[in-house]
């Protein structure tokens, strides 16, 4: 019984993790991809380095999501699965 | 179809190094005394490791000074983004970062990209989806950054970092001291989990791709494979080696402040050349 209840609260929190890293994430991406706009748009042959540098910004960004998703793996799997 | 037969990756990241756990799914384990030894994670690094050294002893075995072959020019365009980088990230006297990062990066390039080949499965997983993998190679940069930072700096300059805004007053500056300790602690431990993360959840993307009916699954299994391999992988790649420059980068702070001025205009001149893509003219 206890188990079941620790499955199930581990699973809707990973859900909500999820749901606000997602947010997080696009809502950084939107950032870095609207800083590029705007540098493209001032400046458009600075347009391959300051691509180089959005890829990279949204590598870091959404490694944060990439890292919640672990850990509420790491809670469903490994947090929730020990509760006998 | 190969693809599709990939097994769940369940458990497989989140392997106990040392303990008593009992359930080891999916997983291929020996257990000595108190730790465990993950073989399938053993042996797709040892595989990766494998590659790796091929690659670079034969492409130095038949290196020429007159025009380079592909493979030794991509090399040696990483070998030399890799040492202006240090160069204008650390400093010119810390020639020992540049083998470092460039090997870190190449080692774990050949390990993700190794994952678009269909090797056998119980044994063989792109071998940075274990934590345990990421997170020794992020403990190495953390132990060698302290270790630098407290030959540059000594002992006192070393401390003393730990107080950081060095422009506020001396018991402002204590209240930071557990702040800045953190900060320390958590930057092994986000390098090592973006790398896993990355990783790991393009296995079970995968995964999850191949629970849709067969004959719809290996559209976006084979795009999706590719996307990750060759864009989060590459990039994965290039971020750990940049991270852990500039995490030797910061190892100098405090020693900066008194020679700030007049190396700012040559650093810039430096970034700008450095982050120019290299075309091949």
């Amino acid at each position: 019984m206890n188990h079941a209840i620790a499955v199930a609260g581990a699973l809707i929190a990973a859900g909500m993790a999820l749901g606000g890293g997602a947010i997080g994430a696009a809502v950084g991406d939107g950032l870095a991809g609207n800083a590029t706009i705007a540098g493209v748009s001032r400046q458009p042959e600075a347009q391959g380095r300051l691509q180089v540098i959005m890829f990279l910004i949204i590598g870091l960004v959404e490694a944060m999501y990439f890292i919640n998703l672990v850990i509420g793996f790491y809670f469903v799997l490994v947090v929730a699965s020990g509760v006998s | 179809m190969m693809y599709l037969s990939e097994a769940p990756p369940g458990t497989h990241p989140l392997t106990p190094v040392c303990g008593t756990g009992t359930e080891y799914l999916n997983l291929i384990v020996v257990k000595f005394f108190y730790c465990a030894f993950t073989l399938d994670t053993l042996a797709s690094s040892a595989l990766a490791i494998l590659v790796t050294l091929a690659i670079c002893f034969w492409v130095a075995s038949r290196l020429s000074t007159g025009v380079p072959g592909k493979l030794q020019m991509v090399l040696e365009f990483l070998l030399s983004y890799t040492r202006n980088l240090v160069r204008e990230t650390v400093s010119e006297d810390a020639r020992f970062v540049i083998p470092l990062a460039a090997t870190i990066a190449l080692y774990i390039l050949v390990a993700n990209w190794l994952d678009l080949l269909p090797l056998p499965k119980p044994w063989f997983y792109p071998a940075n989806s274990d934590l345990n993998q990421t997170l020794a190679m992020s403990i190495v940069v953390f132990i060698l950054v302290q270790a630098y930072s407290i030959r540059v700096l000594g002992i006192g300059g070393f401390l003393r970092r730990f107080t950081k805004p060095f422009e506020l007053s001396l018991p402002v500056r204590i209240l930071f001291v557990p702040l800045n300790i953190i900060e320390e602690i958590v930057k092994p431990v986000t390098l090592s989990l973006r790398l896993f993360g990355n990783i790991f959840a393009g296995l079970l993307m995968v995964y999850l791709l191949t629970l849709l009916p067969f004959w719809v699954a290996w559209v976006p299994v084979v795009a999706w494979k590719f996307f990750d391999v060759f864009f989060v992988g590459t990039i994965q790649a290039f971020i750990f080696m940049l991270l852990t420059i500039i995490y030797f980068g910061m190892a100098r702070e405090g020693l900066e402040e008194e020679e700030h001025g007049g190396s700012q205009a040559a650093t810039t001149g430096h970034a700008e050349g450095a982050m120019t893509p290299a075309t091949p003219h």
